[in-house]
């Protein structure tokens, strides 16, 4: 499979603050990748690398086979773009800036006109006659989103494209970002990891400048997997959990409110012949006992967490 | 060729969508209407204001000369500020509201974006300039009964040259200074060091310096030397000053 966007060793410095350094990254073509990291992490600075608006201080980056430094129209008329905050000519309306964007990919006449109707009638901008300049920021996004499915791109960029929606709005778009799955390649940057993982098939984490995962969802969350189970008994909760925290497949162990024990396995098969053992030993009868796998947010907490100092 | 066209237009309906096709119109429109009756009736105006002081001195009768060089002595210094104040901002304005990176994220070079300005607000003020010198033209000749084209006009066309110079130093300025009124600022500056360097002569003949003078010379009906030089180098700066903001605006981070 071909790489849409391919990063080497890419380096961005502004003065003294390395705003990302070092990142490797490579975006298989028709994958929907999530740029996940915290605010200041460095991801809207990745993307107006890949879109050419700011250059690399070192390093290489290729977006659709072809090097950032030289892209020309070409590249361009393959990539759709969404800023973090979408900007537009306010004296326009939602049409014209379709129209105008459209126009600039060279689309004319019929086509561009049903494309322009259908793509606002999804962001559900279709009735609107107003100017944008009295949007409000979710319009903008929708309208944000829109614009940058005109050309039917081959890679879309999109800066925290749910951020000012509202929920209907925010499932609205990921499942349009779902629906282009292999026919397109969306690499979005995010800090809501529920949308991550309802759409994305790989992630990357960066963590103030530097990349800290990079896999797809599911091998991410088998590597950084530490399942836990929470045990919930009669009685006698104190004591079992002193039994536990000495058992070599528990990580961690602590008890919370109402006598609930959460455990941190390292190996879970060991844990769950253990614990039915341990329980019958101390004599306590059991209310509750549940299997967890960690999601993406306790997997991001981890890792950038761990990178805390 | 495409993204210079569709910006072009852009650039253009813009212009009459927006603030801009009030400003600069109304402002040449002001004094193309009010200029010739205003040279007309100044005698009368300095004699009431003066009285007696004016003593055994008399004013000369006004002519359509007055009315000519009213127009262009506008043109040169309320018109030209205009300009520089409504252009500090030409490119920055797009690079601080983020319809800079909008549109150059798009199938556009930047140095398309950068030329189109140049080249649509040129012709805008060259609409603007020829609608205001009908209308010089016409308001002179009811007035005076007498206007004749050939001076206004060469008069207007070298003034002209001079404004498309300006607009093609403020796309320069408003690309290296982010602050539409630092640009306005330094644009403002370069019109105070021409003016002064039109002092010296080679410099007043051979540039865009001596173009202000040389407009009123003709208007006035004056023998002046040949502009060619002048306009030559000024057209030619014009360009090199668009080429140098494209330049600067491809190194530019956004």
């Amino acid at each position: 499979m071909n790489a849409a966007i391919e990063a080497v060793g890419l380096t961005k410095d502004f003065g003294r603050n390395r705003a990302l350094d070092a990142v490797d990254l490579c975006v298989e073509e028709g994958s929907i990748f999530a740029f996940l990291g915290p605010n200041g992490a460095g991801k809207t600075t990745m993307i107006r690398l890949l879109t050419g608006l700011a250059r690399p201080s070192s390093g290489s980056l290729r977006v659709l086979g072809q090097s950032v430094a030289s892209a020309d129209n070409a590249v361009r008329a393959g990539i759709g773009y969404l800023a973090d905050v979408p900007a537009f000519y306010n004296w326009m309306t939602a049409r014209e800036t379709m129209r105008f964007v459209g126009s600039l990919y060279g689309m004319t006449g019929a086509p561009l006109e049903q494309r322009a109707e259908l793509l606002l009638d999804l962001a559900g901008l279709g009735g609107v006659r107003a100017r944008i300049g009295e949007y409000s920021r979710g319009m903008r996004q929708r309208l944000g989103i829109a614009q940058a499915l005109i050309s039917a791109p081959r890679l879309l960029l999109l800066d925290e494209p749910t951020s000012a929606l509202d929920p209907m709005g925010r499932k609205d778009v990921l499942e349009l970002i779902a629906s282009l799955r292999s026919r397109t390649t969306v690499f979005f940057s995010t800090h809501i990891l529920a949308d991550a993982e309802r759409v994305c098939d790989t992630v990357a984490i960066l963590n103030r400048g530097r990349m800290v995962a990079q896999a797809p969802m599911d091998e991410l969350k088998q590597r950084y997997s530490k399942q836990k189970i929470l045990v919930e008994v009669t009685g006698g909760a104190e004591a079992l959990a002193t039994a536990i925290a000495g058992s070599a497949w528990a990580s961690s162990v602590s008890l919370g409110p109402g006598g609930v024990i959460e455990i941190a396995v390292s190996d879970l098969a060991a844990a769950q012949h253990a614990i039915p053992v341990l329980l019958s030993r101390q004599g306590a009868g059991i209310e509750r006992l549940t299997v967890e796998e960690l999601d993406l947010e306790e997997v991001f907490v981890q890792l950038v967490d761990g990178g805390r100092p | 060729m495409n993204g210079y066209l569709v910006f072009a237009r852009k650039e253009g309906t813009e212009i009459v969508r927006t603030w801009r096709i009030w400003v600069l119109p109304s402002i040449v429109l002001f004094f193309a209407l009010t200029g010739p009756p205003l040279a007309r009736f100044t005698p009368e105006l300095i004699n009431a204001l003066a009285g007696e002081q004016l003593g055994q001195f008399q004013l000369p009768p006004p002519t359509y000369v007055d009315a000519y060089g009213q127009w262009i002595k506008n043109l040169s210094q309320i018109v030209l500020f205009s300009l520089i104040v409504m252009y500090g901002g030409l490119v920055s304005s797009e690079t601080r509201s983020g319809t800079a990176a909008f549109v150059l994220t798009k199938p556009v070079t930047r140095t398309a974006f950068v030329i189109d300005k140049a080249v649509i607000h040129s012709a805008f003020l060259t609409l603007t300039l020829v609608v205001g010198t009908l209308i010089t033209w016409g308001v002179t000749a009811a007035i005076f009964g007498e206007a004749p084209a050939r001076t206004l006009w060469a008069a207007a066309v070298l003034w002209l040259v001079l404004g498309v110079f300006f607009i093609a130093l403020m796309t320069v300025l408003s690309v290296l200074i982010p602050s539409a009124p630092g640009a306005a600022g330094a644009g403002l500056g370069c019109y105070a060091l021409l003016s002064i360097a039109a002092i010296w002569e080679p410099v007043r003949i051979n540039s865009p310096a001596g173009l202000a003078g040389e407009a009123a010379s003709l208007a006035a009906g004056a023998a002046i030397p040949s502009p060619v030089w002048a306009v030559t180098t000024s057209l030619a700066a014009s360009v090199a000053l668009v080429w140098l903001a494209a330049v600067v605006f491809q190194r530019k981070e956004l």
